[in-house]
């Protein structure tokens, strides 16, 4: 292959992401060692102090981080499943098959700090349809105001949202699956289980990864939903990762200390990715 | 002194019910002031269809619309009109307000000529900001402004931030129950107490509780005790402080009250708040169910729309209540916020059982004109404008305008019989209300206005809604706050938050 | 088995149609309502449980003078936004995407799934560390409160999931299909462009719908960095939700906002069979 042409197709978007990014990215690290809040904006050099702080003083952002892996695990398990389901469905014959495909992308679409308010509204525990329908059987469930139950109702909504994403891409991967392996295996007696099992599964793992992690990325960054729905509450036992660095960057404007708390969420993210990636490929590719 | 405000309110009042009569250009071409007609004034329509500003450009950041965003946009609409300036007006939920305004401030830039905020900003923004002008300060539209309001829109006795509204909390109820004599049989037959305004925070508890959980009003839905703002978003801090105000402010110990001011000691895990915190964990059993996620707006919704016997916040959940088309116009009553028994002295460490009952001066809408904006004189005749009698008189009969009384002339109880359809008595007891805390209080609480506000108010939410959660005891909640408001006053430094709460005490201490 | 099977496929597909539904309608039931209906309790059909009205979608369409904000101009700022951007970036991602699924890169121990990785690892920030220095740097530029200000940073934001999204679908293309085309006379550039990229158009278009959703979505960033002059959607029907939440405009404005994307999601569906591999081979 010709040396040129490489990074004739390569360079155009790297240098055009790398040249946008290279400021801000260069400034939230000089932002991390400065103590930039609202009264002293600025850039002044503390050092590592905000390190520190994050790692000795602030169990907050630890908890943040567990409960953010507890919910973004439990949310993209299910969406995969679901929407790997859901893709499997729809994918050869069946009724209204344009209808449930176009159907099953809407909920993606929604701009999700104004679906989250009308998701409020359908989980109030006073004035929302949801409790309507509970208190036929004479209970209220507190679906945004106990502990319990509010990280449920964020995992709802998310899995509602975002399940979308998981079936487009799971669905585009099975429409794209050559033919070939699946007649082989029909003639060799293969019923409808062991098809998927030995054959749909595996020819579909590169895609099932690729989608798995970006979806765990994004699930991580889930903002909107949390800060409508229950405020990190009750207490702070809906609170994730990024929601605490919002708070504490733009309603605290401890914007050094949150530039400091991000760099760290972004290594640790990278890390965790990178062995859930490995970890995935091992366990899908081995059949 | 209270008859010589009465007296002299009422004189204002009489002229501007008497300008009433009289219908002039400006009402017939802006409808929106047609009950008082323009009134004269350095502001007035009049004046302002005399300047010339046309070319000038005015960019304004202000609440989403209709709470102030509506009359902002109206009030810019007219004063393009009059004055031939373009104003733009942007709006922004509440809780972005801050950081909408802050980001630019920052990062040097100053796309907004004109900023809405809340009036805790003060500390936190008014080096971007220009005081307002001697000429404007001195203007008899703004000297009819009650002191409290100019106290609260002022730093060290310069004012930065323009009073265009007022705030503060107030007990509300609903009088079909308290005043029904069935009821009070009843409840003095099951309880053995009066049932009456409640004077104790006790006494709301109580009353809360009898009357939490079944229909008191015949409508076939369940009603309950207290609508209160529990969300652990920015508001629910300040129903922790009117909690706290009457078992924690001594009128006899000076010196502060979040902070001891010498120290910069938190105070906040004293036992004065811890007994507030208590009552307030008791009230999670009396809210309606999802109560402890609510915010101001589901507070508003839930006593406005007649479910439940008490509220205590801001005046959003009244006027709602008292709006044409609601279904408990005129059962409402306004009333201070309750006291308590008694009242914790933390110079002689003992509680000291005597009544006691203060405002907490709660701050509340406000807009101000930043330093680096080329067009302050428009920019603050626009302010001036948006505050003058005739449209101040107009806004606050619209209730979704979310522009509350804050002029002398505006506790009148007349005022709002005449042009809102109040029942006379509850309009005489709600002037009455107000007008006690405004002028009549000698121990108040101002509110915390000192560097870095939003980290104290941020700790503080966090840590009272673990409590309402029912993750931490009151005491030990408490106690997490003030070890991480002793952080904060460490990382912006001892000397800076105490200079600055320092004027906040200075009102406090001063009456 | 077989009716089994059909029988749970179908039941499947309709709860979750269902549960997909649900919102929507409680939505466009609830932009009927006002104040009264919606403090009372939870109320559903017009007329019925309570009286309609037209208040919550009138709202979208009047000044905020009159209390409303009006949406038809930061539509189509939003539409001119994020086409643009989804189209730069799918151009600049799709090549990028196929030079590291085709070709090897080496700088020191920099290996291809460490640059694909790069491009990915952009989404992981979150957004709030951002807000100051792309304020900044837009300011410096002049590009603040601009449409193309907007557009530079969906771009950053948006290509990413392209590559991330292409490099998949350009490694299930066989490479026989480019060595064909090479040897049959084309250099790699019209390889690329004659022979793989039809070959890809399923890939292209879920990316496609992926950027633009991503963009159309986007409330952060629009609201940080646009004051009057430019004004995206989100951010302007977000200015509705002042103290009292209304239930009602925002519930239209909701139903308004996803209407534009149902369109392209149909168009979607469409493409999504097309190229499928096993003709291409022939």
């Amino acid at each position: 292959m010709n040396f040129k042409h490489k990074y004739l197709f390569l360079l155009p978007g790297f240098l055009v992401l790398l040249g946008i990014l290279i400021f801000p990215i260069g400034f939230t690290v000089r932002l991390s060692l400065s103590s930039w809040d609202s009264f002293f904006p600025g850039l002044d050099f503390i050092g590592l102090e905000n390190y520190t702080r994050l790692f000795t003083d602030d169990p907050r952002f630890w908890e943040a981080f567990q409960r953010l892996s507890f919910m973004s695990v439990i949310t993209v398990f299910l969406q995969y499943t679901i929407g790997f389901a859901l893709a499997h469905m729809v994918w050869k014959e069946i009724k209204f098959q344009r209808f449930f495909r176009v159907l099953f992308l809407i909920p993606m679409m929604t701009t999700p700090v104004i679906m989250t308010v009308i998701w409020k509204t359908v989980f109030h525990e006073s004035l929302g349809p949801v409790n309507d329908f509970f208190s036929l059987f004479g209970v209220t469930p507190l679906w945004l105001s106990s502990e319990a139950l509010s990280k449920v109702t964020v995992i709802i909504v998310e899995v509602w949202q975002w399940t979308p994403f998981m079936f487009l891409l799971l669905l585009a991967g099975l429409l794209s699956l050559p033919k070939e392996p699946f007649l082989a295996a029909s003639i060799d007696g293969a019923g409808p289980i062991r098809k998927f099992v030995y054959v749909t599964f595996p020819l579909m793992a590169p895609i099932s990864i690729g989608a798995i992690i970006i979806r765990l990325i994004e699930a991580s960054k889930i903002m909107d939903t949390v800060y409508v729905l229950t405020s990190g509450g009750p207490g702070t036992s809906s609170e994730t990762s990024s929601f605490y660095i919002f708070i504490k960057g733009l309603r605290e404007f401890q914007f050094g200390y949150s530039a400091a708390l991000s760099l760290t969420y972004l290594i640790i993210m990278i890390i965790s990715l990178t062995i859930i990636a490995k970890m995935l490929v091992k366990l899908m590719i081995r059949s | 002194m209270k008859k010589m405000i009465k007296i002299s309110t009422l004189t204002v009042t009489a002229s501007l019910l008497a300008v009433a009569a009289q219908a002039d250009k400006w009402s017939d071409q802006f409808p929106h002031i047609k009950n008082t007609g323009d009134i004269a004034g350095e502001c007035s329509y009049e004046s302002m269809s005399k300047k010339d500003y046309s070319g000038q450009k005015l960019t304004i950041n202000t609440h989403a619309v209709p709470v102030i965003g509506e009359p902002t946009a109206l009030h810019a609409e007219q004063f393009s009109k009059l004055t031939g300036a373009e104003v733009n007006v942007i709006h922004t939920p509440a809780g972005d307000l801050y950081s909408k305004a802050m980001v630019p401030f920052q990062a040097g830039q100053a796309p907004y000529d004109i900023v809405f905020g809340f009036s805790n900003f003060i500390r936190d923004w008014k080096q971007y900001l220009q005081p307002v002008p001697a000429k404007y300060v001195n203007m008899r539209q703004m000297q009819d402004v009650t002191q409290s309001h100019i106290d609260v829109n002022s730093w060290d006795g310069e004012m930065i931030q323009f009073p265009i509204d007022g705030d503060r909390h107030y007990l509300k109820y609903r009088k079909d129950v308290i005043d029904n004599p069935e009821y009070q049989a009843k409840y003095k037959a099951e309880t053995g107490n009066e049932l009456r305004v409640p004077q104790t925070w006790k006494e709301y508890g109580e009353m809360a509780t009898f009357f939490n959980g079944w229909d008191w009003d015949n409508d076939g839905e369940l009603e309950y005790g207290s609508a209160e703002v529990m969300k652990k978003d920015d508001l629910m801090f300040a129903a922790f402080f009117s909690r706290s105000v009457a078992y924690a402010k001594n009128p006899r110990v000076p010196g502060g009250y979040f902070f001891d001011l010498e120290s910069m000691e938190p105070l906040i895990n004293g036992p004065g708040f811890v007994e507030a915190l208590t009552d307030w964990v008791e009230a999670t059993k009396y809210v309606p169910p999802g109560g402890i996620n609510f915010g101001l707006g589901d507070e508003i919704n839930s006593f406005g729309g007649g479910q439940t016997l008490f509220s205590f916040s801001w005046d959003d959940a009244f006027v709602a209540a008292m709006q044409d088309d609601s279904p408990i116009k005129n059962k409402v009553g306004a009333a201070p916020l309750p006291g308590s028994d008694r009242v914790w002295n933390r110079s002689s460490g003992a509680w000291e059982n005597e009544f006691n009952q203060a405002p907490y001066i709660v701050w509340g809408w406000t807009a101000a004109v930043a330093k680096a904006s080329k067009n302050q004189d428009v920019a603050f005749d626009y302010l001036c404008f948006f505050a003058n009698d005739a449209n101040h008189q107009a806004d606050i009969a619209i209730g979704r305008f979310g522009v509350n009384p804050f002029k002398k002339s505006d506790f009148v109880p007349e005022l709002y019989v005449e042009r809102q359809g109040w029942d006379p008595e509850i309009a005489k007891q709600y002037a009455e209300t107000l007008m006690e805390m405004e002028e009549g209080s000698t121990n108040r609480v101002f509110p915390l206005r000192v560097p870095g506000v939003f980290q104290f108010n941020s700790a503080i939410a966090t840590g009272t809604s673990k409590a309402l959660a029912g993750q931490l005891s009151p005491q030990e909640a408490l106690d997490e706050v003030a070890a991480e408001w002793k952080k904060i006053v460490k990382r912006i430094g001892a000397d800076t938050v105490r200079e600055a709460y320092a004027i906040g005490v200075a009102l406090e201490d001063n009456l | 088995m077989g009716t089994f099977y059909t029988t749970l496929k179908y039941t499947a597909v309709t709860i979750w149609s269902m549960f997909v539904i649900a919102p929507f309608l409680w939505a466009l039931s609830t932009s009927f309502k006002d104040f009264n209906s919606v403090t009372s309790g939870a109320t559903y059909i017009p007329w019925v449980d309570f009286e309609p009205t037209l208040e919550g979608w009138r709202v979208l369409l009047r000044s905020p003078a009159q209390g409303g904000v009006n949406i038809v101009e930061p539509y189509l700022n939003s539409i001119f936004v994020t086409c643009l951007a989804s189209f730069i970036s799918i151009l600049l991602g799709t090549l990028a995407a196929y030079a590291l699924s085709r070709y090897t890169f080496k700088a020191g121990f920099i290996k291809n799934d460490d640059i694909t990785f790069f491009f990915i690892s952009q989404r992981i920030m979150p957004p709030v560390v951002l807000a100051i220095p792309f304020f900044i740097m837009l300011g410096k530029l002049g590009l603040l409160d601009t449409l193309l200000g907007l557009v530079m940073v969906y771009v950053v934001l948006l290509m990413p999931i392209a590559v991330w999204i292409m490099v998949d679908f350009f490694n299930k293309v066989p490479v026989e299909i480019d060595e064909t085309a090479l040897i049959d006379g084309c250099n790699p550039i019209q390889a690329f462009f004659k022979v793989v990229l039809p070959n890809s158009i399923p890939g292209m278009v879920v990316a496609g719908l992926f950027c633009m959703i991503f963009g159309w979505t986007d409330f952060f960033f629009a609201f940080i960095l646009t004051f009057t002059e430019v004004q995206l959607l989100p951010v302007a029907i977000v200015s509705l939700n002042s103290s009292i939440t209304p239930w009602w405009s925002l519930s239209a404005a909701a139903l308004v906002s996803v209407a534009p994307l149902i369109v392209v999601a149909f168009i979607v569906e469409r493409y999504l069979s097309k190229g499928n591999l096993s003709g291409a081979l022939k």
